[in-house]
C-alpha cells in the first residue's frame, strides 16, 4: 500500500500556491492535513503527478469574528475548530460537531477545508457548513469567488472547485445568541464516518413559540442538505414532545436514502427520524439554558 | 519514477539527512532510512494508530504523512520516551500490564504522552474517546485505560 | 484461593519481563529486522473470485527500473512441491494445493504472480504493470450455491464442494424426540471473520549458498512444524532450515500454517541467491491471509416438560472458503465434538457439512469452536422461551455437578475437575439475577430494553497426542523443553512454543522457578528459534500453559533432582530426600524445619562446570536437563458469562452495560497474564459478535479490505470484564495447570446473543444471526411493537 510516484511543491504564499495548481492544471492535487487524501494516495485511488502541499500557508490558519461572521481559515485543524474559544462561543454547534470528527490524532492534521472539499456525504463539516449557510470562499489565480455551501456541495466527492482553485476560508454566520442547537450521529463505532448526522438549530419566541427551525441531514444522499422545511410546518408551534415527534416524521418523509445491501434505504430513515428528534430535543433544551 | 530528494529532518532533537522519493512515507522513512524502527506500521491508511508519532508535540499517523513534508518540522517518536527510565505512562502500562504483543504499544505510548499534557487529569470516558483512534487486538483495553489514569495520577502529582 | 498457596513462584502476579523493549519500541518484529540487501516482493492478487488463468504477461513489469524479476506459479512449481492435504478421515476428500495457481484463481485476492524489486515502492510499481488474462468462472459465493445441484466446481479434482462430511449418533434421538414433551429447533448463523493480528504477516529469507542453508524470518506461532513444512516443501531437509520468530504482534491462530505467499519468498531468495523480503499490507491481510467461522447450525432438541434435555440432533455446514490449509473437518469437528459441554445429555447425534466456495480459505481462529457456546447455551434459551420457563432453571436443570464427574460426553470425551455449576451460580449471584429483572419490568414500562444473557463455557483447551489418534489427524499433542542452569548458576531454558503476547517470557520461567526451586528472574525463556528451541508442536489453542508450561515445569523439576543430589554430596548425606531448593539456596529438614545450609544454587553449578571430579559418583559433568511432555488426551476449563445490554429499539444500537465471568482455569502461572488473557478473549468475542464481518458480494467481491470497512472494535465499544477466579487444579496435569484464553471468545458470542434476545422478548423475535448489527437488530424489530404495551402505542 505505496502510493504512485509524484512531485512535491510547498508553496510559501497562496499566490505561490495558486500559480503552481494553475500550472499543473488536473494533474495537480492540493493536500492540507492528508487525513483523507493519504488513504487514498496509499491506495492509488488518488495518483496526481504533482502534490502541491499547503500546510506553509499560515495564512489561511485563523479564527475571526467580524460582523457577525465566524470565518475560519480553510487550514484551521479540526482540533482548534473544537476548542477554540472564540468558535465555541460564536458557533458552539460548529466546534460540538468538530469535536466528533475522527479520532484525536487525526483531529490535530485534518482541516476544516480539507473536509469541505473532500465532501464526504456523511462528513460533519459539510453537514453543518450547509445547516448554517455558510459561505466558502475560493481562490484561483484569476481572482476571489464565494459560493453558498449548499451550492458548493454537488455530488459524493464532488465540489464546484475548478482545476487551480483551493478554498481559503469559509464564513458561518454567528449562531444567535438565543438559538438552540443539536448535533447527532450514528456510526457503527466510535469515531466512524457517520451512517446518518443531523444538525438542528432552534430559537424560541418571547412567547416560547418556535420561531425558527432549521435540520440538515448527512449519510442519505450523495450531499448533506438542509430539509425545505415550510415555516407553516413549525412557526408558532409549541415544542412539545409530540410536535418533535411530527417534525421527526416529516423530515424522514422528505429524504429518499438509496438502499445497499449492508443499510437499507428503511434503516436510514430510521436513522433519520431517531437522531432529528434528539436533535431537536437537545437544541430545545439548550435554547432553554440558555434562556435561563 | 520520480528523483529522490535529500531531505533535513529533526527527529528526537537530532537533525538527520535522507535521500527520498517524495511519496515516501514518514513511517517508512523512520524505520527503513533512519533505523528508527519502534514506530510500527499496521494499516497504511490512518485507522489502527500503530504508526503514531508526534509532529511538533502533536500526535500524528506517519503512515498520512509524506517525509518530505516533515522539513522544518520536529519529529517525535517512541525513541525519545522512556530511554533512561520508563516514562510514568509507559511504566503504568507494564504495571497495569496494558499491553500483550506489544504492536500498538508505542502508537498508543505516543497518542498519550501528547494527550496527558493537553490533559492531565481526564475522565475515563476521555481517555476511552481518545484511545478509540489505537487499535489493540490483544487486550480489549481495559488495562490499558487503567493504565492511561494511573499515569495521569502519578504524572499529576509529579507536577510541582 | 487458599490462605497458602502450595507453590512459591506458580501464581505470583509478576509484572512481566518482555515488557520494557515493547514499550520503548525496541521489539524486533518482522520488519523490525535488519536483512543487509533484501529485496522485496509484492504479490500479484486475482481481482475475480473464479477465474481461468489464460496467460501471464510480465514485460512491462520487467522493464521497471528496480525490478529484478517477475515470477507465475509455473516459475514456483519448478523449485516447490505442492501441498497435500490428505489425512486418513472419514468424508475428508484429501486437497492438493499449488504454491502459486498456475490453472485458475478461487478467490478474490489469489495470488497469481510476484514482483521481486530493490523495494516496496517499486514492486508495487511493477505489480500494477503485470497483466493476467482471466476467463471468468461461474463464482461460487455462498454456503447455498457451493451445495447446490450442479454447482460450479471450486476445486476441479473434487467431485464436488462437498469437501467433509461427518455423522456420529450416540443413544436414541428419534426415541428421545417421540416421548419428549416438545421438541424446540433453533438456528445459529455466525459470520466469517478474519483474525487481524496487527502486525500483519511476512517473512525475510535468507539463502546461504556456501552452507546451502536457509534462515527464515517470519512471526508465526509454531516455529518447528512451519520449519518442517517449509523444508519438505522446498526439497530441503530440516537441518538446512533455521526458522526465527523473536517478537510477535499477533497470532490468534493466523500465524500458524505455511502460507503460499512465504513459500514462495523462501524459494525465491533461494533461486535468486539473494535475501528477500514480504510484509503483507492490510489489505491483503483482510483480503487474502486466513478467514474463520461463517458457519450455521441448527439444534432440534427434545425436552421434557420441566426442560430437561432429553436428546439433541445438531446439523453444521460451514463455508470453508477456496482452500484447505488445515483439514476441511477440523474446525466443525470440534464444535460438534464438545457441543454437550456442561450439560448431562446422553443422546445426540451430529452431522457436519463442510463446503468450499470462492472465498479466502479458513482457518482456526481464537476458539476455532467459537461458536460451540453460542449454539448449546442459545438452545437452552429458544427451550426456555418456548416452554416459558426461566432460563436459569433450565441450565440447573441439566447441568452437570461435581458428582458426575468425572462425566463421559456423548461423544466419548471425558470431562472432569470442571466445575460449570459453580460458574454458573456465582456468576448469577455477582449480576444479581433477580434484582436485574426487576430494573428490567421497570425499563420496560419506560420504553426502554435491558436483556441479560448467561452462557457457560466448557473449553477443550489442551490436546493431547491420544486425541489426534482418536479423531484421526496426524500429529502429536505433545511439547518439549530444556532447562540449563548455566556455570554461574543462572538459568536458561527452552519450549517448542512461539509467543506472540502471552507473556511466555514471564510465566514460563515462574514454572521453571517452581520446578527448580529459584527466583523467576534467574530464569530465561528463549523461543522462537529452531536451532534453540526442542522440537514442540508450537502455540496454538490454549495449550502453552499446560504443554509448554507442564514440560518446563517438569523438566526443572529433573534438574532440581540432580541440583540436590550434588548438594547432599557436597554435604556429606547419603541422600537428598530431606533438601530442597529455594530462592537458589539448598535448604534442609530437621525436626520438621526448613533451614538454610548456606550452600546455593551457584555452588553446585561451580562444582558441576569447574570441579566435576567432586560430583558424586555416577554424576555427570554439566546441568544440562531436557524432557518431552504428553497431556492427557484433553484437558477442560469452564467459566460462565453474564452480560447485560440494552437495546435502543429506535436504532437498534446494542450497549453493553456490564459484564461478568466466572472463570475456572485450574492453577494460574501468573494472575496478571491470566486476567489479560481473559479479558482479550472475550474482547475478540463481542468485537466479532457485534462489529467484524468479511463481506463478499454475489460476485464474490471482497468488500471488506480496508479497516474502514472491516470494523474492529474500539476501547468506546468494548466493556470493563470483570472476572470472578475459581481455581480447580486439574489432577492430570504438571501443576494443575489446564489452560485458558479461548473460552473466554466462546462465552462472549454466546452471553451477548443471548442478551439481546432477552431484551428483545417482548416484541417475540429472537436474533439468529451475527454480526449483532444496529441494522440487523432494527430489521427484526420493524413492524413489531412490546406485546405488553400495545395500548397507546402506535
Amino acid at each position: 500500500m505505496k502510493p504512485a510516484s509524484f512531485d512535491y511543491h510547498r508553496p510559501q504564499t497562496v499566490e505561490d500556491a495558486l500559480g503552481l495548481l494553475a500550472r499543473f492544471g488536473e494533474t495537480a492535487k492540493p493536500i492540507a492535513g492528508g487525513q483523507s487524501l493519504g488513504p487514498m494516495l496509499n491506495m492509488r485511488l488518488a495518483r496526481p503527478r504533482h502534490l502541491v502541499d499547503l500546510n506553509d500557508l499560515v495564512e489561511l490558519d485563523f479564527v475571526r469574528v467580524v460582523d457577525g461572521v465566524l470565518e475560519l481559515g480553510a487550514m484551521t485543524r479540526h482540533q482548534r475548530v473544537a476548542t477554540s474559544a472564540e468558535v465555541r462561543r460564536a458557533h458552539p454547534l460548529l466546534a460540538a460537531a468538530a469535536a466528533t470528527i475522527g479520532h484525536y490524532p487525526i483531529r490535530q492534521r485534518g482541516t476544516l477545508g480539507g473536509s469541505l472539499v473532500h465532501a464526504d456525504p456523511a462528513a460533519q463539516m459539510p453537514l453543518i457548513a450547509v445547516l448554517a449557510n455558510a459561505r466558502i470562499v475560493i481562490g484561483g489565480v484569476g481572482g476571489m469567488r464565494e459560493i453558498a455551501a449548499c451550492d458548493f456541495f454537488q455530488s459524493v466527492m464532488t465540489v464546484d472547485l475548478r482545476a487551480g482553485e483551493i478554498v481559503t476560508s469559509v464564513r458561518f454566520p454567528v449562531l444567535a445568541p438565543n438559538a438552540g442547537w443539536g448535533f447527532r450521529l450514528f456510526s457503527r463505532r466510535h469515531g466512524d464516518f457517520a451512517m446518518v448526522a443531523v444538525a438542528a438549530t432552534l430559537a424560541l419566541a418571547d412567547d416560547g413559540r418556535v420561531a425558527d427551525l432549521k435540520v440538515a441531514v448527512g449519510g442519505v444522499a450523495s450531499v448533506p442538505f438542509r430539509i425545505d422545511l415550510d415555516a407553516s410546518v413549525f412557526a408558532g408551534a409549541t415544542p412539545t414532545a409530540s410536535w418533535i415527534e411530527e417534525i421527526s416524521a416529516h423530515v424522514a418523509e422528505r429524504i429518499a436514502p438509496e438502499d445497499n445491501a449492508l443499510v437499507p434505504a428503511e434503516y436510514r430513515r430510521e436513522l433519520t427520524e431517531a437522531l432529528v428528534r434528539d436533535g431537536i430535543k437537545d437544541a430545545l433544551r439548550n435554547t432553554q439554558v440558555e434562556a435561563a | 519514477m520520480s528523483d529522490k530528494r535529500t531531505i533535513t529532518l529533526t527527529v528526537n532533537g537530532t537533525t538527520r539527512e535522507a535521500d527520498v522519493e517524495p511519496r515516501r512515507l514518514l513511517s517508512d522513512v523512520l524505520r527503513e532510512d533512519l533505523g528508527l524502527t519502534g514506530t510500527h506500521v499496521g494499516c497504511e491508511h490512518g485507522v489502527c494508530g500503530a504508526c503514531t508519532v508526534l509532529i511538533d508535540d502533536k500526535p500524528a499517523r506517519a503512515c498520512l504523512t509524506y517525509a518530505v513534508q516533515m522539513e522544518g518540522h520536529e519529529i517525535t517518536t517512541i525513541e525519545a520516551v522512556g530511554e533512561e527510565t520508563l516514562s510514568p505512562l509507559q511504566q503504568a502500562l507494564h504495571e497495569e500490564h496494558g499491553l500483550q504483543c506489544g504492536f500498538c504499544t508505542p502508537g498508543i505510548v505516543m497518542t498519550f504522552e501528547a494527550f496527558l499534557r493537553e490533559m492531565p487529569d481526564p475522565s475515563e470516558a476521555q481517555v476511552r474517546d481518545v484511545l478509540s483512534g489505537n487499535l489493540c487486538r490483544c487486550t480489549g483495553y481495559q488495562n490499558i485505560v487503567v493504565a492511561v489514569l494511573k499515569a495521569a495520577a502519578v504524572m499529576r502529582e509529579k507536577r510541582p | 484461593m487458599t490462605a497458602r498457596s502450595q507453590f512459591n513462584y506458580i501464581g505470583k502476579p509478576l509484572a512481566r519481563k518482555e515488557d520494557r523493549r515493547l514499550v520503548t519500541g525496541h521489539g524486533r518484529y518482522l520488519d523490525d529486522i535488519v536483512v543487509p540487501g533484501a529485496l522485496h516482493a509484492c504479490f500479484v492478487r486475482s481481482p475475480h473470485a473464479h477465474a481461468k488463468i489464460l496467460g501471464i504477461s510480465v514485460e512491462a513489469a520487467h522493464e521497471v527500473p528496480g525490478v529484478v524479476g517477475v515470477f507465475t506459479g509455473k516459475d514456483l512449481a519448478q523449485w516447490t512441491n505442492r501441498l497435500r492435504q490428505a489425512p486418513r478421515i472419514e468424508g475428508l476428500q484429501p486437497t492438493e494445493i499449488e504454491t502459486l495457481p498456475t490453472d485458475k484463481v478461487r478467490f478474490h485476492g489469489d495470488p497469481v504472480a510476484v514482483v521481486v524489486a530493490s523495494d516496496r515502492y517499486v514492486a508495487e510499481d511493477a505489480a500494477e504493470l503485470v497483466e493476467v488474462d482471466y476467463e471468468m468462472l461461474a463464482p461460487v459465493a455462498s454456503l447455498e450455491a457451493a451445495l447446490a445441484p450442479g454447482a460450479a466446481l471450486v476445486d476441479d479434482a473434487l467431485p464436488s464442494n462437498l469437501v467433509s462430511h461427518q455423522s456420529f449418533s450416540a443413544g436414541n434421538v428419534e426415541a428421545r424426540r417421540k416421548e419428549a414433551h416438545a421438541v424446540v429447533e433453533a438456528t445459529f448463523y455466525q459470520h466469517r471473520q478474519t483474525h487481524v493480528p496487527m502486525e500483519t504477516r511476512g517473512c525475510a529469507a535468507v539463502w546461504d549458498q556456501g552452507r546451502e542453508h536457509l534462515t527464515f524470518h517470519i512471526g508465526n506461532q509454531v516455529p518447528h512444524p512451519l520449519r518442517s513444512a517449509l523444508a519438505g516443501r522446498l526439497g530441503l531437509s530440516e537441518s538446512q532450515v533455521t526458522v526465527i520468530s523473536p517478537d510477535v504482534g499477533g497470532g490468534f491462530g493466523q500465524k500458524i500454517a505455511l502460507y503460499r505467499e512465504e513459500l514462495t519468498v523462501a524459494a525465491l531468495a533461494r533461486h535468486l541467491k539473494q535475501p528477500l523480503r514480504w510484509r503483507e499490507d492490510r489489505s491483503e491481510n483482510l483480503m487474502a491471509a486466513s478467514h474463520a467461522r461463517e458457519n450455521l447450525c441448527h439444534t432440534r432438541t427434545s425436552v421434557a416438560a420441566d426442560g430437561r434435555i432429553l436428546g439433541i440432533e445438531l446439523e453444521i455446514f460451514e463455508d470453508f472458503g477456496a482452500y484447505c490449509f488445515y483439514p476441511a473437518n477440523y474446525m466443525s469437528r470440534v464444535v460438534a465434538m464438545i457441543l454437550t459441554g456442561p450439560y448431562r445429555i446422553a443422546d445426540y447425534t451430529f452431522e457436519v457439512k463442510v463446503a468450499l466456495t470462492n472465498k479466502c480459505g479458513n482457518g482456526p481462529m481464537r476458539a476455532p469452536m467459537a461458536i460451540t457456546s453460542w449454539v448449546m447455551d442459545g438452545t437452552i434459551d429458544a427451550i426456555a422461551r418456548q416452554l416459558e420457563l426461566d432460563p436459569l432453571k433450565v441450565r440447573r436443570v441439566n447441568m452437570l455437578r461435581t458428582a458426575d464427574l468425572p462425566y463421559r460426553m456423548a461423544t466419548g470425551e471425558t470431562l472432569e475437575d470442571i466445575t460449570p455449576a459453580e460458574t454458573l451460580e456465582s456468576a448469577v449471584a455477582s449480576i444479581g439475577y433477580d434484582a436485574f429483572h426487576e430494573r428490567q419490568r421497570a425499563l420496560r414500562e419506560e420504553g426502554r430494553y435491558i436483556g441479560l444473557g448467561l452462557c457457560t463455557v466448557v473449553e477443550s483447551t489442551t490436546y493431547g497426542s491420544a486425541f489426534y489418534k482418536t479423531t484421526g489427524i496426524a500429529g502429536s499433542g505433545h511439547e518439549a523443553a530444556w532447562v540449563r542452569i548455566e556455570p554461574s548458576g543462572v538459568i536458561n531454558a527452552s519450549v517448542g512454543l512461539g509467543g506472540s503476547g502471552q507473556g511466555y517470557e514471564t510465566a514460563l520461567s515462574q514454572t521453571v522457578a517452581e520446578g527448580l526451586g529459584v527466583d523467576p528472574s534467574m530464569v530465561r525463556i528463549l523461543t522462537g528459534n529452531t536451532d534453540v528451541a526442542p522440537y514442540g508442536m508450537g502455540s496454538r489453542g490454549a495449550r502453552g500453559g499446560t504443554a509448554g508450561g507442564g514440560a518446563l515445569y517438569l523438566c526443572a523439576q529433573k534438574a532440581a533432582e540432580q541440583v540436590l543430589r550434588i548438594a547432599a554430596h557436597r554435604l556429606g548425606l547419603n541422600s537428598a530426600q530431606e533438601l530442597r531448593l529455594l530462592d537458589g539456596q539448598v535448604e534442609r529438614r530437621i525436626n520438621n524445619e526448613w533451614t538454610g545450609t548456606g550452600l546455593f544454587l551457584t555452588d553446585i553449578a561451580r562444582t558441576a562446570y569447574l570441579d566435576p571430579t567432586n560430583l558424586p559418583e555416577g554424576v555427570a559433568p554439566g546441568l544440562d536437563f531436557s524432557l518431552t511432555y504428553d497431556p492427557p488426551p484433553m484437558t477442560y476449563s469452564n467459566s460462565t458469562h453474564a452480560c447485560e445490554v440494552e437495546v435502543d429499539t429506535r436504532t437498534g444500537r446494542l450497549t453493553i452495560l456490564r459484564y461478568v465471568v466466572s472463570e475456572d482455569c485450574g492453577t494460574v502461572i501468573n494472575p496478571i497474564v491470566v486476567r489479560g488473557q481473559q479479558q482479550g478473549a472475550i474482547a475478540m468475542g463481542l468485537s466479532g459478535s457485534l462489529f467484524e464481518q468479511v463481506v463478499y458480494d454475489e460476485n464474490g467481491q471482497n468488500l471488506s479490505a480496508t479497516f474502514a470497512d472491516y470494523l474492529v472494535a474500539t476501547a468506546c465499544e468494548l466493556p470493563e470484564v470483570e472476572i470472578l477466579h475459581n481455581h480447580t487444579p486439574n489432577k492430570r496435569t504438571p501443576a494443575g495447570i489446564k489452560g485458558m484464553a479461548e473460552g473466554g471468545v466462546m462465552g462472549a458470542i454466546g452471553a451477548v446473543s443471548n442478551a439481546v434476545n432477552d431484551a428483545l422478548a417482548p416484541f417475540g423475535v429472537a436474533a439468529t444471526h451475527q454480526p449483532l448489527s444496529p441494522q440487523y437488530l432494527r430489521s427484526l424489530l420493524r413492524g413489531r411493537a412490546d406485546r405488553n404495551r400495545q395500548e397507546g402505542q402506535d
